[in-house]
């Protein structure tokens, strides 16, 4: 009971990792960004790739998160300017398109090129002991990184002058730009941030068990089953809204088969949307 | 009104149909274009039904695939394991996607749920749908598919005829579109694509349109869905999965020109052309798909019906 609810909030965590990026591309960019997935894949094959040359796993493991970064910072810059010429639904629409076409891009060509792909980051330690309950390192690790991310996130949003001007923003662009504020170059950062954590999920799941090419469009979807549940433009309900769904997935996979597991998450995900339209925690930012 | 102003103000379907009837003609010798031709045509009926939902009310439905997937094996798994006539099953069928897609659009206007959350809970359904399909492996076979081969009507089991059934379907749905385009329900539906609000406040019935909408675009999409599923011999959750059926058909939409008539024809055309375009490609062509998608839209935002209107300056509808 206990063990199960824990593996829920480490898969949890998880969740909200690969969904935060989501919620802040669409709270400041107006953007929902389809290939989001496809960048936890992406950040995985540059760290096998810098594995291969030699480099140490925390290292390569960085190494694929900057890469995603990277990857992000050129969506932002190439792909999504048309995008942002336009405002609202016209702007949401194009960037619909925009990053659905680079998301087959991006799986098409890792296909492609690493079509025997998979990445698997073992930890010295398998598992330990924790008030009795045998844990899984890699899950104890990739919660403690999120945790931290999320803490340095939140951190960042309330008490930085960049992060109250990023609140401004997703509040509303237009007052934020009468007040003297780029949305653009805020815009970059944001989308640069939101893809390294993407990058930083990717990993995650190579660490638990393994990366494979082909996982892209399922992350997609996972997050933003997980961004929409929590709200779509609020963080916390992100943060929220992934753990709820982590635990509903690990006690429905541990009583019941796969498939009926993965049922039952959607529908509670659906009926969660249903009974709560503007995500769960709808009254806080 | 006289016969001939009908006539003209409908002269483009007229030439649609005698387009599509000449088809086998050229392609007759060529099983292998018919086919192409025929999953075209079955292509522009689903976007055609997709523009009413989307196009002309705004509610982005990502579950096409699954509601002509319930359609097709609600009445494949009647026909077989009741050995019910397709008279019955096939309209059993569509009424199992029309109620699903009526449901949807109910629920999603009585919550007030925005563009993207009915996208998302749509979405969240044709998975469900996927993993039902899977896991009902006594009803469905999971995977391998269920045989549907001389189960539907005979005209489906030979290729020209079943093309040009799929072709009347076509111009049926075409039909309803036109009609209901005419009507007063026509004009509730541009004012409501315009803005919501002003359309309740000028005593237009949303929530009751919007149904309507959903109910008559799930109507098309369930009935070419039992079809399809009949005349393709097998039917399995990837046929009718998302990425095999709702994007392409979002596609196409796009490509052709949102809440035109002949927005849905050509843009299911031209992608039709374009996958054929991009086989060769092998496994790259996902990618090819990805940048011609991407070029496209930069090109030519508002569709191709559009891009047409004002480089050959003559009125499309």
């Amino acid at each position: 009971m206990t063990a199960t609810l824990l593996d829920g909030i480490v898969q949890g965590l998880q969740f909200s990792l690969l969904a935060v990026g989501i919620t802040l591309i669409y709270g400041l960019g107006g953007v929902l960004n389809l290939a989001h997935g496809q960048f936890a894949v992406f950040s995985g094959v540059a760290a096998k790739l810098l594995l291969g040359w030699g480099a140490q796993s925390v290292l390569a493991g960085i190494g694929g998160i900057i890469a995603a970064g990277l990857l992000g910072l050129l969506m932002d810059r190439s792909l999504l300017v048309p995008a942002y010429r336009y405002r609202g639904e016209e702007r949401l629409l194009l960037g619909l398109i925009l990053t659905l076409g680079l998301s087959f891009v991006i799986d098409g060509y890792l296909n492609y090129a690493f079509s025997e792909f998979s990445l698997t980051l073992s930890l010295p330690i398998a598992s330990m002991q924790i008030a009795g309950i045998a844990m899984r390192t890699a899950g104890l690790v990739t919660s403690l990184i999120a945790v931290v991310v999320f803490l340095a996130l939140f951190a960042f949003l309330r008490w930085t002058l960049l992060g109250k001007t990023i609140r401004s923003i997703i509040e509303n662009e237009i007052g934020a730009e009468l007040c003297g504020i780029n949305p653009a170059s805020t815009r970059t950062i944001i989308v640069v941030l939101a893809t390294m954590m993407a990058g930083l999920a990717g990993i995650a799941q190579g660490l638990f068990s393994s990366l494979g090419t082909e996982m892209g469009p399922e992350f997609t979807i996972l997050g933003l089953l997980v961004a929409v549940v929590g709200g779509v433009r609020s963080i916390n309900g992100t943060l929220v809204a992934g753990i709820f769904l982590g635990i509903i997935n690990a006690f429905a996979s541990r009583y019941v088969g796969a498939y009926v597991a993965f049922i039952i998450l959607l529908s509670v995900a659906m009926a969660t949307i249903l009974l709560r339209p503007n995500g769960l925690l709808a009254r806080f930012t | 009104m006289s016969v001939r102003s009908i006539f003209f103000r409908y002269a483009d379907l007229v030439l649609l149909a005698v387009l599509l009837a000449l088809v086998p003609v050229i392609a007759a010798d060529s099983p292998y274009y018919l086919r192409i031709a025929t999953l075209a045509v079955v292509y522009m009926a689903l976007t055609v039904a997709f523009n009413l939902i989307f196009g002309h009310t705004k509610q982005l439905f990502l579950c096409l695939g699954a509601l002509a997937g319930v359609a097709a094996y609600v009445a494949a798994v009647l026909t077989q394991e009741l050995q019910l006539s397709p008279w019955i099953t096939v309209p059993i069928g569509v009424f199992a996607a029309t109620g699903l897609g009526a449901l949807f659009s109910y629920v999603s206007v009585l919550r007030g749920l925005g563009v993207i959350f009915l996208g998302i809970v749509t979405l969240a359904f044709s998975l469900i749908f996927q993993n039902l399909v899977l896991g009902l492996r006594q009803f469905t076979n999971g995977e391998t598919g269920l045989v549907t081969r001389g189960l539907g009507f005979g005209l489906l089991d030979h290729s020209v005829s079943a093309y040009y059934l799929f072709v009347a379907v076509l111009m049926l749905a075409l039909l309803v579109y036109c009609v209901v385009m005419g009507s007063r329900m026509g004009f509730a539906f541009r004012a409501l694509s315009d803005d919501e609000l002003t359309a309740e406040l000028s005593g237009i019935d949303v929530t009751g349109r919007k149904v309507n909408a959903a109910v008559l675009g799930s109507a098309i999409i369930g009935l070419t869905g039992t079809l399809y599923g009949f005349y393709n011999g097998i039917i399995s959750p990837s046929l009718f999965s998302f990425v095999n059926v709702d994007i392409p058909v979002l596609i196409s939409l796009l490509l052709g020109g949102v809440r035109t008539r002949l927005g849905p024809i050509v843009g299911a055309a031209a992608f039709a052309v374009i996958e054929e375009f991009v086989r060769p490609f092998g496994q790259l062509n996902v990618l090819v798909d990805g940048v011609l998608l991407i070029v496209l839209f930069v090109a030519f935002r508002e569709g191709l019906v559009v891009m047409f209107r004002k480089a050959l300056g003559i009125a499309i509808p």
